[in-house]
């Protein structure tokens, strides 16, 4: 893995550069999501690829630090981590500016520029709108439901997604964001409970509020402990766990309100 | 012929949700298709398993793996973590009405007072919603536990 470069002298400055850099492409790709086992293997290669002897990372739920050693000096740094969303365009990014450093395709003010670059690609909102949509329906056909239940958890969902991308986008707390937000899906399926529309409208109201799930942290959570970052995985179960708890309190007042307990029974 | 048609239901159905939410992970484009193919496989590989008699938790873990080896082999083709086309594939998957239930029957229970039924049903969902999501990422976590031991894989 140590590339040739390792032997080429480093000097103080340089080897602090290169520590910079490393722990950017550590951070955008915990911004973004990256499991802990990625972040640890990006940043020791693309350190080590740069010329340092090693790479040192310690990875926690707000914060990276990470040490680079050269010929027995280590300078170590601490970046922040906030949470950016889920972006796997710029996992990628990041991997590939690491892969061509790798090759020495790049020296190191290359790559930090490359980094610096790195713009977060969005869909077009209504087309993750509609899609959001669809896959909450496409759920309840995958339960058993009929087209009414399918018409309803379109609507219901489409619009919840609505009100969760209006609300992220004024920067509220997720665990609020997504409480409302399952609160308004369930309370637009409920119509179709209270209307009986088609063989099984209960269905439609445990579909809509799917778009809540927190996958990507549940299953980041397993395999980050399955490869050894107990302390990381502890965090993001606990933080799904959260959510999942926020949208049920969600789905709980709208089932108070309209008084249709459908699908918990 | 019937189990055909089960099939390609549930594969076609399956495959929306997976690119719907590899879109709110902002999957690059080109990588959306893989997503549904990848999508598709998994949920109708469970299905189909569940057919033959396997209980969900062993479909999930049989079907992740699936997904898992699949993703392996175009990471490595197009030099992209595995992740992004994994964790997006095995989202249809994930047991989000067991997990809401278990939680509403916490809520209920404290509102409502304890009974029995209520602390099954927490009991039963929240059993398999761990067990289903266990088996979906140590599934996906296979390859690079089993085989790529320690090794980067792109």
């Amino acid at each position: 893995m140590v590339g040739l470069s390792s032997t080429v002298p480093l000097t103080k400055q340089q080897q602090t550069e290169i520590t910079r850099i490393a722990i950017k492409a550590g951070q955008l790709l915990q911004q973004h999501g990256a499991e802990s086992r990625l972040i640890e293997q990006t940043t020791t290669r693309l350190g080590v690829a740069l010329g340092a002897q090693s790479i040192e990372l310690a990875v926690s739920a707000d914060a990276l630090v990470l040490t680079s050693l050269f010929e027995g000096r280590c300078i170590t740094t601490t970046r922040k981590v906030h949470d950016r969303g889920i972006n796997m365009q710029m996992v990628c990014d990041v991997q590939r500016i690491c892969v061509m450093a790798e090759k020495q395709l790049l020296r190191a003010a290359d790559v930090n520029k490359k980094l610096d670059k790195l713009k977060p690609m969005k869909y077009n909102r209504w087309l993750v709108v509609l899609m959001i949509g669809l896959s909450c329906a496409s759920f309840s056909h995958l339960f058993g439901g009929d087209w009414w239940a399918f018409a309803v958890t379109f609507v219901a969902s489409a619009t919840a997604m609505f009100v969760r991308q209006e609300l992220a986008h004024r920067h509220h707390n997720p665990f609020i964001n997504f409480a409302v937000t399952a609160f308004i899906a369930t309370l637009i399926s409920s119509f179709g409970v209270i209307y009986q529309l088609g063989n099984r409208p209960d269905l439609a109201m445990a579909a809509c509020v799917l778009l809540l799930v927190p996958g990507f942290p549940l299953i980041n959570a397993v395999s980050d402990m399955v490869k050894g970052h107990i302390n990381m995985g502890i965090a993001r179960w606990t933080a799904a766990t959260l959510l999942t708890f926020s949208v049920a309190a969600g789905i709980f007042a709208a089932m108070g309100v309209t008084n249709v307990m459908g699908w918990l029974s | 012929m019937d189990l055909l048609f089960l099939l390609v239901d549930d594969m076609f159905w399956a495959a929306i949700p997976a690119v719907g939410f590899a879109m709110v992970f902002n999957v690059p484009k080109h990588m959306l298709v893989y997503c549904a193919v990848a999508g598709a496989i998994g949920h109708g590989f469970r299905t189909l398993t569940m057919h033959f008699g396997l209980p969900i938790e062993w479909a999930s873990l049989v079907a992740t793996t699936l997904i898992g080896f699949i993703g392996l082999y175009w990471s490595r083709k197009h030099l992209i973590p595995r992740p992004v086309f994994t964790v997006a594939a095995a989202i249809p998957m994930i047991p989000g009405s067991y997990a809401f239930a278990t939680m509403l029957g916490l809520v209920e229970m404290n509102s409502g007072g304890f009974t029995y039924q209520l602390l099954q049903t927490v009991i039963e969902n929240g059993l398999k919603t761990l067990f289903i999501l266990i088996a979906l990422s140590f599934g996906l976590a296979i390859p690079s536990v089993l085989i790529y031991r320690g090794r980067p894989i792109v």
